[in-house]
This record gives structure tokens, C-alpha cells and sequence, in this order.
């Protein structure tokens, strides 16, 4: 049931309402890899999530899980059922108390359960198509698991559409530029952060010579 | 079925075989670049191989905007405009961040334009994005108190709502026409007539510039384009329009004139588009990115053609 309903959210509902705004996908057929894997990507709005998870193929949808802030979108019940019903998201405490699990632990037992995760290094949502300093918290994942792959992605556009703090969404063209698997080469974590930090901006280079060559 | 097709469509002669010929023309064009391309593989090929998938989805969607129910043909005619619109917008540098909130008026204009074209309100049709729209867009510019370099914004966002909205609309219009006695093929027939032309005048121009084009025409915007190209699709698409003119209530005269409007409104569509492109250091031809994209290169011939043509005829027959 709950299968059901995230993917006639993202499959039908938000894949129609994302072409209608005009996102245009490229390189989708990169998103073709078996879980668990990591999505990373650069972060404008709140639209990013859902242009990941609607252009993932269905089989992955349902094991694949955006990381939310719980303090954010875990405010209310309401909010909390749509994370996890309609979203498959899951939601980490950043301010945690004593006892309770760490993200850390949590994104890895996913992972270890052959889930995979979106993720956005940048921390909130940034200035648009500016890259800001990637956070520690992907080179740590990817340390302890280095067998596991990540998908690099770089999103123009969606700044503009949705910007953060503004709640009147405008259409414009946007575009998620989605590259090839990657493994961490590195083990040390800032040098990790960096590789995966590098691969995105690969991904704006190629987006943006493609946009105007 | 009837809910979803236009009645009159199935006894109506001419608009059948107009719809034939467009499919053959498609299906011959299809089979010799095919054919072309195990012979002589290339780049060239792959280049005219491309154009004919993009004209197969364009004639799928003006002959399904033909021959289904009016209501659907309006709402597919917005969405042309809609996404028209968006890219011209996206593309745009002459808009400021500050002005986001002013393009949903500009998106607002779109359904209004289209309503009136469907209930056929032509006063208020031609007035309403030159006239309401051009002194409502600069007024909540006025009203969101951005001053920095307003004037731009005040020009660019109604130039881009009359060549993306008020031109396509045009096409609309046409289904909205009244009958005519004597005339069987009606805005329908019109309308196959205007997007027939202006498509092969594209093809017709290309073609003649790329056999016999030695004279550049405007080398700064369009490299490619020539004056044996230009004066050849002109002719072409003269002696076409006089040979298709049963789409239309036209005499053998106008119906010549008729063409040419449609060549000339055509090729400065095509030029103001590649203009736009070359100012923000975009390429003359091509989608952006294979497979998406690229309305405005599809609307930009009809965008000066569309009105021009419709003028013509409105102003002969039904004004």
C-alpha cells in the first residue's frame, strides 16, 4: 500500500507536474544501477528531492530514501506521515539527544539493507548554481562503506523556480545533469568529501558547456 | 467518439487529402534520408534525419490539433505557447531575478488569450496582450518598486508574451472563425494551410540555400541563410500555396499573395529567433540538448507567419 502510493506520487503526480515546470532530465539512464548506491547533489530548492526520486526507475523508487532534517519536515505529524508515506524519506535529527541513534548509524543500516540514499553535502539549500563546501558527512559514509557507489548529479535552474524562503513557484526551464557511477578512491574523509565535490562540478562543467557551447 | 473528434472531419475532402499529402510527404522524406544514410553515412544525414523526426512530431500535432475536438486543439495550442514561452523566458538575460514574480502574469496571460480566441471575443483577442497586458506587466512592475534598469524589464516580458502568446494564438483563432458559405475546409483548412506552408518554407528555404546558396543574406545572425535560398523557398512556397489553395477560400491571386506573406513572415521569424540565440551566445540552429527542448526553434517561422496570415484572411473574408 504504502509502495503504491509513493510511486503514483512520484511516478504519475510529480513527473507530470516537474515537465510541466519545464525540468529536463539528462543522462537518466546513468540512474540505472542496482541499490544500495548514494544520489549526491547540489542543492537550490525544494524541488530537487522530488526531480531525483521522480526520475528514478520504479523498482529503485520504493528503495531509495531522500535524508530529510527531522526538525524541518518532522515538525507535525502531518508533515512526518507525508515524509514517510508519500516521500520515502527519511528523517535525521541533527540537534540529537542522548540515546538516540546516530545519522551516521542510520543511513548505514539503510545501506546495508540494499536501500539506496539521496543526499545533498551542501547542507541546506544554497545560493543557485553556486557550489558551496561539501560537509563531512558523505567522505564518512563512504569511508566505512567504499564498495558502495555514488551517483553525482548537478541541477541548474531549480534555484529560480523555487528559490529558498519563496513560496510562489514560477516555471522556468531547469536541468539535472546526472553522471556515472563513481567509487571513492580515496579513504581519508576530507579527501573523499573532495573526489565526490570534484565529480559534481564535473557534472556543472558538462551541463553548462552543453547549455552554451 | 464524437466527444473527442470533430464531427465535420470525416466528410471533409480537402482537409483529408491535405492530411495524406503531408503523411507522404513525411514517409518519402523518411525513406530517402534513410536510404541516403546507408549510402553516403555522414553528419549531413544525420542532420536532415534529425529535422524529419522533429517535423514527424510537429505534424502529429497540428493534424491531431485539426482533427480532434476544438477544446483539445485550444488547450494543446496553449501549451505550445506555454512552453514557448518558458524557454524564451529561461533563456532571456534581459530579465532581472527581481522580476520572477511578474512572469506568473505573464503565465496568467496565456489561458485568458486562449479563452478568448475559443469563444471567438475578437475585439477584446486583439487587444488584450498588445493593449491590457502591455500596460499591466509595466504597472506591477512599478507596483514590486525595483527600479534598477526597470525599463528593460518594462519592454522585454510584453515583446516576449506577443511572439510566444499573441502569435500562436492566431492558429487558434483560426478554429474559431465563423463559416463561410461556399468554403468546405473552414479554419481548419486555414489553419493546415498557414502551418503546411510555413513548414515547408523552412524546407524549401533550406534546401534551395544549401543547393544553389552563394549570397549571404544577414551573415551576422544566420550564417547559413542566402538569397538563392530565401527567393527559392519564396517561389517554392508560392506555387505551393497556389496549388493547395482548395484549403482555402482564396482566388488564384490571393492565394499567391498568401504564400508570399507566409515565406516572408516565415524568414523573420526565423531571424529574430537566431537574433535572440546569438545575443546570449547560443548557436543559430539545433536543440539544446537532443530531445528536449527546442520549442522555440519549432515556433519561431510560425510565430511572424501565424499573424500575418491570419490578418490577411480575416481582413478578405471575415471582417
Amino acid at each position: 500500500m504504502r509502495w503504491l502510493l509513493i510511486i503514483l506520487f512520484y511516478k504519475v503526480f510529480v513527473q507530470l507536474f516537474l515537465r510541466i515546470i519545464g525540468v529536463k532530465w539528462i543522462g537518466i539512464k546513468n540512474f540505472h544501477v542496482p541499490p544500495p548506491y548514494i544520489i549526491v547533489s547540489n542543492h537550490n530548492s525544494h524541488l530537487d528531492t522530488m526531480s531525483i526520486m521522480a526520475a528514478l526507475p520504479i523498482k529503485q523508487l520504493i528503495k531509495t530514501h531522500p535524508v530529510a532534517a527531522a526538525d524541518y519536515f518532522g515538525k507535525t505529524s502531518f508533515t512526518r506521515f507525508l515524509s514517510r508515506y508519500v516521500l520515502n524519506a527519511i528523517l535525521i535529527n541533527r540537534n540529537r539527544k542522548e540515546g538516540d541513534p546516530s545519522p551516521m548509524e542510520i543511513m548505514i543500516r539503510f545501506l546495508d539493507m540494499g536501500h539506496g540514499l539521496v543526499l545533498f553535502p551542501e547542507g541546506s539549500r544554497g545560493e543557485p548554481e553556486e557550489l558551496q563546501v561539501f560537509q563531512k558527512g558523505i567522505g564518512a559514509l563512504l569511508s566505512r562503506r567504499p564498495e558502495i557507489p555514488y551517483i553525482p548529479i548537478f541541477m541548474k535552474g531549480m534555484g529560480r523556480v523555487l528559490p529558498k524562503g519563496e513560496k510562489l513557484l514560477v516555471p522556468f526551464d531547469s536541468y539535472l545533469a546526472i553522471g556515472p557511477k563513481c567509487y571513492a578512491k580515496q579513504h581519508e574523509v576530507t579527501l573523499i568529501v573532495k573526489e565526490v565535490e570534484e565529480s559534481v562540478r564535473l557534472q556543472r562543467e558538462f551541463l553548462l558547456h552543453l547549455l552554451n557551447p | 467518439m464524437n466527444y473527442f473528434f470533430s464531427n465535420r472531419i470525416i466528410e471533409n475532402q480537402e482537409v483529408q487529402s491535405i492530411i495524406l499529402l503531408i503523411l507522404g510527404i513525411l514517409v518519402f522524406a523518411s525513406v530517402l534520408f534513410f536510404i541516403m544514410g546507408k549510402i553516403y553515412p555522414g553528419n549531413k544525414v544525420r542532420e536532415l534525419q534529425r529535422r524529419t523526426k522533429s517535423w514527424w512530431i510537429m505534424a502529429t500535432v497540428f493534424i491531431l490539433a485539426t482533427i480532434l475536438h476544438p477544446v483539445i486543439s485550444f488547450i494543446a495550442f496553449a501549451l505550445l505557447s506555454f512552453a514557448g514561452l518558458r524557454e524564451l523566458a529561461s533563456i532571456s538575460k534581459n530579465i532581472r531575478p527581481e522580476d520572477r514574480r511578474v512572469i506568473i502574469w505573464c503565465y496568467v496571460a496565456i489561458p485568458i488569450q486562449y479563452f478568448l480566441a475559443y469563444k471567438g471575443f475578437f475585439n477584446f483577442f486583439i487587444i488584450f496582450i498588445p493593449v491590457i497586458m502591455f500596460i499591466w506587466i509595466p504597472f506591477i512592475l512599478v507596483i514590486r518598486g525595483f527600479t534598477v534598469e526597470i525599463g528593460r524589464s518594462m519592454s522585454v516580458l510584453p515583446a516576449q508574451l506577443m511572439f510566444t502568446v499573441f502569435s500562436i494564438s492566431h492558429l487558434a483563432y483560426l478554429l474559431s472563425l465563423p463559416e463561410l458559405s461556399g468554403f468546405n475546409a473552414g479554419g481548419r483548412g486555414l489553419l493546415l494551410f498557414v502551418v503546411f506552408l510555413t513548414e515547408m518554407n523552412d524546407v524549401f528555404q533550406f534546401t534551395w540555400g544549401k543547393l544553389f546558396g552563394r549570397h549571404k543574406i544577414i551573415e551576422k545572425i544566420s550564417p547559413n541563410k542566402t538569397w538563392e535560398g530565401f527567393i527559392g523557398g519564396l517561389v517554392t512556397t508560392i506555387v505551393v500555396a497556389y496549388l493547395i489553395r482548395f484549403l482555402t477560400p482564396f482566388h488564384t491571386f490571393e492565394s499567391l499573395i498568401a504564400g508570399a506573406i507566409i515565406a516572408v513572415g516565415g524568414f523573420i521569424g526565423d531571424v529574430i529567433v537566431s537574433a535572440i540565440k546569438r545575443d546570449i551566445g547560443l548557436k543559430d540552429t539545433g536543440n539544446l540538448i537532443p530531445g528536449h527542448g527546442g520549442i522555440l526553434d519549432r515556433i519561431d517561422s510560425l510565430a511572424i507567419a501565424a499573424p500575418s496570415f491570419f490578418y490577411f484572411v480575416y481582413n478578405l473574408y471575415y471582417a
